[in-house]
């Protein structure tokens, strides 16, 4: 089976660049776009990799051909381009990021008005728009516009959500590790503006990322080292576009993307708000705890940061996330961000004088197994089913794939919808059990 | 009487671009892949681009970045300058080829991509089929991520333009005169050049319309019919002479003391006359008066006519060593400065013979014979326009015509010629008489014959 590189779905356009991304695609992309949203303000933001040039100037051309008014805003993290696109009532924006996926690779990410991603019907129809090309162009294009300081917004939002002065007083020493992505030109003076000491790791993007972008623990020992060597409370990761965030403690262990989210809302439901929660449903089951703990109600969404998003406006949720380290604060804004997440954490250490060790002692300890097997959207439904069947006494979801509840296990097998695969997740209270529970379902692939 | 066609969503393709309507046959999707398949052609190195100040060319101008950047080569951004400037430039440094965004003395709203090789010279036919033939497959050059071109930005070393320049007419004989000269760019992208121009010949320019933020405040042609401000203007300042320019400076008409508009024309003649006594031979086109072969004679310089357009006037100036060249549009190439029409260029060599010959410009135009020209312009779609001509070429056939490009036919007193445009949906005739009666005539006939 012959798969593309080139990825064009509800997500966006995705490709290799010298390969699939050319400048055509991205400029009849945003060109679509443009006319899809009836054009108007549209911020342009990207990551540190070096086709972001290419990439936006194709980017440029396609608004400016449908009407639109474009605002460069250079590097900037995908959560502050939304931020920014909320708090200045822009008519939408585009992100130019492939977040964790390798160099090679890039992508436009789509933000409607309100600084949200496309809802899926719009991002459907946007496809429509795409592949009629049949666009609104104008006569007399607008003018691009550049704004010089488009993250102190950000900023200054999460700053006001914060004690600033505890975290000096308690001399909060962290290292970060953005990755030489777009959290690189601020994420040092951000941290140090939240009165923490910070030392800096792979804080520059030279001959590709330093390290595979994704901040699972396997790709963090440079951070682990550095958080050893200065002694420090805690080390950040981040990924290209600063969306996700994962923690490592005191002592140069990755406490994990499932357990960064879950510290940061624990914290939250203890000492900001007591709220309801809202967490996709490939979120490890340590939210249940966390919930229980404060009493407040959790809910699980669809995989995906818009349906993260739009169910805690509905359940009026202050705190939830993705459990692959997208912490959403809504005081700051729906959207996974890593700069509230790790301001929250700061707090929460200084605010405690624990060590991140021992605060994570605290949450209990489950086991999940993460896996993805390559299928074919039609195998994908198949497999689907009979899963289903095999796990049959479960309390089964069939919102996003298949999710399946035991008391002391669960399951959630999704078809991605980008790619021809399948991806299983299994979590459960002993490791032996998770090991279990996986075996059984791959015999049925 | 024209024959109207919806001519919106058509693309204009020939060796010097692509040329169209912005929005219609012209778009950025269309831009980026001319430009990828051109840069596909090209060595690596470094892309000069530069455009002009119409509204769209902003526009084009990211589609023709990226797409250069994305097939790995350099690119050097001039942003809005004029393109002889950047052919200037192209034959003193090393670039690799070179992008122009501009739609010359075509109208406001349509915009064309000029490309141009390594010396700044237009493509000629097998290279411009190259170009297309990789357009066709879509088939581009794409370099990986970490081979990506850089852009950068540049300014255009007028200092060092105007220093050659010096070098072609005496500077300190045009600084004595002190003329005064009413200016008229159109708008377009010579504007903020003009002063420093002025500054270096010690001429005062009164500008108009130089503003390249602003549409163009009457059709980018230099022309009689678009000279009455300068007329005016220079009638009531009692400036030496005034000049009107295309959109990107590549052509240039001009009125004398008096504030009367010459025709275009006279840009080539006058030119030719400056040049006396420096240049042996030059080359036009088939459809250029024949006050040129007048000055041509006047000035010892033996004049060759070939097809239309600046392609094949520069290449054949080239292939036969002819030192300068130009058309009756009012534009002039000397091939000692650069291979582009350059319209300061040829403002330069009008004062340095005004200054020679202590004249005014009417002065040097009074001993020119009477001629009367006519240019008329007939929409015809690109598929009829074979029948028609064919039809012509029939009809002619009696009268020995030349076929350098369209149809010629010579009579006594008086020639025309009827060719496809290069640049538009048309058919151009041209008619040059001794007499208004001759050429009147010849319209009328021809008019008949093709039933407008």
């Amino acid at each position: 089976m012959r798969v593309s590189d080139l990825k064009i779905s509800i997500s966006g356009i995705r490709g290799i660049v010298g390969e699939s991304l050319t400048p055509q695609l991205l400029i009849k992309f945003a060109e679509a776009f443009s006319t899809y949203i009836g054009g108007g303000k549209i911020a342009v933001g990207s990551d540190t990799r070096p086709s972001a040039a290419m990439v936006k100037n194709a980017v440029f051309a396609g608004l400016l051909s449908c009407g639109a008014s474009p605002l460069d805003l250079g590097i900037l993290p995908i959560p502050s381009l939304q931020i920014y696109t909320k708090e200045k009532n822009l008519d939408g924006a585009i992100s130019i990021t492939a977040s964790h996926n390798p160099v090679e690779w890039n992508a436009l990410k789509l933000i409607r008005k309100g600084g949200h991603y496309l809802y899926p019907y719009e991002a459907e129809e946007l496809l429509d728009v795409y592949y009629q090309g049949r666009f609104q162009r104008v006569a007399k294009p607008e003018m691009i516009e550049i704004e010089r300081d488009p993250f102190s917004i950000h900023k200054e939002k999460i700053r006001r959500l914060i004690d600033t002065e505890l975290i000096g007083q308690k001399k909060i020493r962290v290292v970060v590790d953005p990755c030489g992505g777009a959290a690189s030109p601020f994420v040092q003076d951000f941290l140090e503006g939240l009165g923490a000491e910070v030392f800096c790791v792979n804080c520059t993007l030279t001959k590709g990322f330093p390290r595979n972008p994704e901040p699972v623990p396997e790709n963090l020992s440079t951070l682990c080292e550095a958080v050893k060597e200065h002694k420090a409370d805690a080390g950040f990761a981040q990924d290209a576009d600063a969306d996700r965030l994962a923690a490592v403690d005191e002592k140069g262990v990755p406490v994990g993307e499932e357990y960064t989210l879950a510290l940061a809302v624990d914290y939250y439901l203890q000492k900001k708000e007591k709220s309801p929660v809202v967490v996709n449903l490939s979120t490890s089951k340590i939210m249940e705890d966390v919930a229980r703990k404060a009493g407040v109600e959790l809910f699980r969404s669809r995989v995906g940061e818009i349906n993260v998003a739009r169910m805690m406006e509905e359940k009026s949720a202050k705190i939830g996330g993705e459990g692959n380290g997208g912490i959403m604060v809504a005081d700051v804004h729906t959207c996974r961000d890593s700069f509230a997440g790790m301001a929250f954490l700061l707090e929460y250490l200084a605010l405690s004088g624990k060590k991140l060790s021992e605060l994570r002692k605290e949450l209990p300890d489950y086991f999940m197994i993460k896996h993805k097997v390559r299928a074919s959207f039609r195998e994908a439904r198949l497999i689907l089913n009979k899963i289903g069947q095999k796990f049959q006494q479960g309390d089964i979801q069939v919102l996003d794939g298949l999710r399946v509840d035991y008391p002391d296990f669960w399951l959630h097998v999704r078809p991605s919808n980008t790619e021809p695969v399948v991806r299983i997740q299994v979590e459960a209270d002993s490791e032996e059990l998770a090991q279990k529970v996986f075996k059984k379902i791959m015999e049925e692939i | 009487m024209y024959i109207k066609i919806g001519m919106k969503d058509r693309l204009r393709i020939n060796v010097s671009g692509i040329r169209g309507e912005v929005p219609g046959a012209l778009n950025v999707e269309v831009v980026a892949k001319f430009t990828s398949a051109f840069v596909s052609t090209l060595k690596k190195g470094m892309v000069a681009v530069c455009r002009d100040s119409r509204k769209t060319s902003p526009m084009l101008e990211m589609a023709v970045l990226s797409s250069v950047i994305a097939g790995g080569a350099d690119c050097a951004c001039f942003r809005l300058l004029p393109t002889p400037f950047l052919q200037f430039l192209m034959g003193r440094e090393k670039f690799s080829g070179g992008i122009a965004i501009t739609g010359g003395h075509n109208p406001f709203s349509w915009n064309a991509v000029i490309l141009l090789d390594t010396e700044g010279d237009y493509l000629d036919i097998s290279e411009g089929a190259e170009v297309f033939n990789i357009y066709e497959a879509g088939d581009f050059t794409k370099a990986s991520w970490n081979e990506l071109g850089q852009t950068q930005m540049m300014t255009f070393p007028m200092d060092f333009y105007l220093e050659e320049l010096s070098r072609i007419v005496d500077a300190d004989r045009i600084r004595q005169r002190g003329y005064k000269v009413v200016a008229d760019p159109c708008n377009g992208a010579t504007s903020s050049y003009l002063k420093d121009f002025g500054d270096f010949f010690n001429c005062v320019v009164v500008p108009i319309n130089d503003n390249p933020g602003k549409p163009f405040p009457h059709p980018p042609e230099p022309s009689i019919e678009n000279a009455s401000q300068v007329e005016a203007v220079v009638r009531s300042t009692g400036a030496d002479l005034g000049f009107l320019l295309n959109s990107d400076g590549s052509r240039i008409s001009f009125v004398n003391e008096k504030g009367l508009a010459l025709s275009e024309e006279m840009t080539l003649p006058l030119s030719l006359l400056s040049l006396k006594g420096r240049i042996i031979k030059a080359v036009t086109s088939t459809v250029t008066t024949s006050w040129a072969d007048w000055a041509a004679r006047r000035a010892g310089i033996a004049l060759s006519r070939t097809k239309v357009g600046q392609s094949s006037v520069v290449h054949v100036m080239e292939s036969e060593r002819a030192d300068a060249g130009g058309e009756g549009s009012g534009s002039l190439c000397f091939l000692a400065f650069s291979l582009g029409y350059d319209s300061l260029l040829t403002l330069a060599l009008i004062l340095d013979y005004m200054s020679r010959e202590e004249k005014s410009l009417s002065g040097l135009t009074n001993p020119f014979p009477e001629r009367h020209m006519r240019k008329i312009k007939i929409e015809v779609p690109p598929e009829r326009t074979y029948r028609v001509m064919d039809r012509l070429e029939e009809t002619y056939s009696r009268e020995n015509p030349d076929f350098t490009d369209g149809i010629r036919v010579e009579r006594k007193g008086a020639w025309f010629n009827i060719r496809p445009s290069a640049t538009e949906f048309a058919l151009r005739i041209t008619i040059e008489g001794e007499k208004e009666a001759d050429v009147e005539s010849i319209e009328d006939e021809l008019k008949g014959r093709m039933r407008i």
